[in-house]
């Protein structure tokens, strides 16, 4: 199979918007998209990141060239250390040198908590800065590895996003992984791009992948 | 065995920071277990921990265990304390013991705090005399109906208020042919083990103790039921490397702790890595390797 899919080289033009006018087309937010702010994490949101096996985690240099990464590991990876400081490991494969590199220019961080099933997502912004504290490292060995560093989120808000996107997006429904069949496998746009046999490259991306647990 | 299902009936606090957790089977009666033994508790968060068995053997419609809430936890004792709820449905494996009760004219239990549920079921099945050592009373489970229950037969030790027991004084008064049991943090095992003679002393640990290995080596192990070669490389476990080939090996603490990964091994010189002391052709694939380049497995 070949994916022959066209894409347009540059050249774009749209209008850009003001801001001030953006506002006033869109109204202030309402409550029911953002749900009470709070700069504590309260038993809901402890329970919930509890439950968490994946985050998103954006980040930004001092310029503000901005960067988002995806986080997983079993739910809870992330701890709560208090009610107002979290804690995400680094693990192998995860490696967060993009992020310290922004985190050690610019200490803005936010992030975007998913449990699988869930619509509502909780919402983390605040500073954060790297550690290597033992008795944080500790908390987040798993079998295979004790991680050498950290990320401490200092919370500034909290909040729980309304479940509007994820219920629009269906991205809980079964039905909707049949977009996976759409979209080449990392191995057939691997060997589509640099030649080989894209099974072989699927099965040593595979390989990789086991080995990072 | 396969793994059984149960339901979370109660958490209740009994002691600071630790709680006793009762499952109730949810289908048929709960597989049998003796004083000693061990269950996987299979977590909703996906973690798996290892708790010893601390209700009536005799109840076959429920187990209990009881969690001390570890102030680094690695997220076990933090989700039973902060999460579970009563009517949670739970997978547990079937009891294991690594600490069974061997006929002996006496007995003598050293427990070092949580370390106490072993000797709960282990007190009834014996006359045995029990040292409880733990920091002080408010931490200490059971202690008080201990003290009803068998009178004499317990002493409490709480450090903060009595210092730290002279074992020395205890083993030197030892009747022969006494086995002590020890369960409890590595201070208290350690010590038991450097205190009382080795062929009498039984120990069961929180952690493994820290070891020193042969280095890695890659070694291969052909699998005698599907008649297949597994190549494990140095730097993977062999549980790891069956699993990337396909083998589903039930595994708990993948510290060679709980034994829930057991194998059977038919030929070859296995490099035992584990605490429990594996019987002779055992093996725990979690932890343990190859001494020489091959070993057959019943897999």
């Amino acid at each position: 199979m070949s994916w022959e899919n066209e894409v347009i080289s540059g050249g774009t033009l749209a209008r850009r918007v003001d801001p001030g006018e953006v506002r006033a087309r869109l109204g202030e937010p309402t409550e029911r998209t953002r749900m009470k702010k709070s700069d504590r994490i309260d038993k809901y949101v402890h329970r919930f990141i509890a439950h968490s096996p994946f985050l998103t985690m954006a980040t930004a240099d001092a310029a503000g060239n901005a960067d988002c990464t995806p986080r997983g590991d079993y739910p809870g990876f992330a701890k709560v250390l208090d009610d107002r400081t979290l804690a995400i490991p680094d693990r192998p494969g995860n490696k967060l040198a993009d992020s310290f590199g922004n985190l050690a220019e610019n200490d803005g961080i936010g992030l975007l908590f998913l449990v699988p099933g869930v619509v509502e997502t909780v919402r983390v912004n605040g500073r954060a800065y790297c550690t290597d504290e033992p008795d944080v490292l500790i908390r987040m060995r798993t079998e295979a590895s004790t991680p050498e560093l950290a990320i401490v989120v200092e919370v500034a808000e909290v909040y729980f996003h309304c479940g509007r996107a994820l219920l629009r997006s269906r991205l809980w429904d079964a039905a909707s992984q049949d977009l996976a069949a759409e979209i080449p496998s990392m191995g057939e746009m691997v060997a589509e791009m640099l030649g080989g046999d894209s099974e072989a490259i699927e099965r040593q991306l595979r390989a990789g992948y086991r080995e990072l647990f | 065995m396969p793994a059984q299902q149960t339901v979370v009936e109660r958490i209740d606090p009994i002691a600071e920071g630790v709680v006793s957790l009762v499952l109730r089977a949810a289908e048929g009666p709960l597989a049998a277990w003796s004083p000693g033994s061990h269950i996987d508790l299979a977590l909703p968060n996906w973690l798996t921990r290892q708790y010893s068995l601390c209700g009536d053997p005799a109840d076959r419609t429920r187990y209990r265990v009881a969690v001390r809430h570890e102030r680094l936890s690695r997220g076990g004792s933090e989700y039973v304390h902060r999460f579970l709820r009563p009517g949670r449905p739970l997978f547990v494996s079937p009891p294991r013991n690594h600490f069974p009760l061997i006929d002996a004219p006496a007995y003598l239990f050293v427990a070092g705090g949580i370390g106490i549920t072993p000797f709960l079921s282990m007190m009834d099945a014996t006359s045995a005399s029990l040292l409880y050592v733990g920091r002080t009373l408010a931490t200490m489970p059971f202690a008080g109906q201990l003290r009803a229950r068998y009178g004499d037969r317990v002493r409490i030790v709480a450090t903060e208020r009595d210092g730290r027991p002279d074992l020395r004084q205890l083993a030197a008064g030892l009747a022969p042919g006494t086995l002590v049991y020890c369960c409890g943090p590595a201070a208290l095992t350690d010590e038991v083990q450097a205190v009382f003679p080795a062929d009498q002393v039984r120990l069961e640990r929180f952690r493994p103790q820290p070891k020193e290995h042969l280095p890695n080596t890659a070694f291969e192990v052909l699998c005698a039921r599907s008649e297949r070669t597994v190549r494990v490389p140095a730097e993977r476990s062999l549980l790891d490397a069956l699993a990337d080939e396909g083998y589903q090996v039930a595994s708990g603490c993948r510290e060679g702790v709980c034994g829930g990964c057991e194998l059977r091994v038919l030929a070859g010189e296995p490099e035992h890595r584990d605490d429990i002391g594996a019987p002779a052709g055992r093996m725990y694939a979690c932890v343990s390797r190859a001494l020489g380049p091959r070993l057959v497995l019943d897999l």
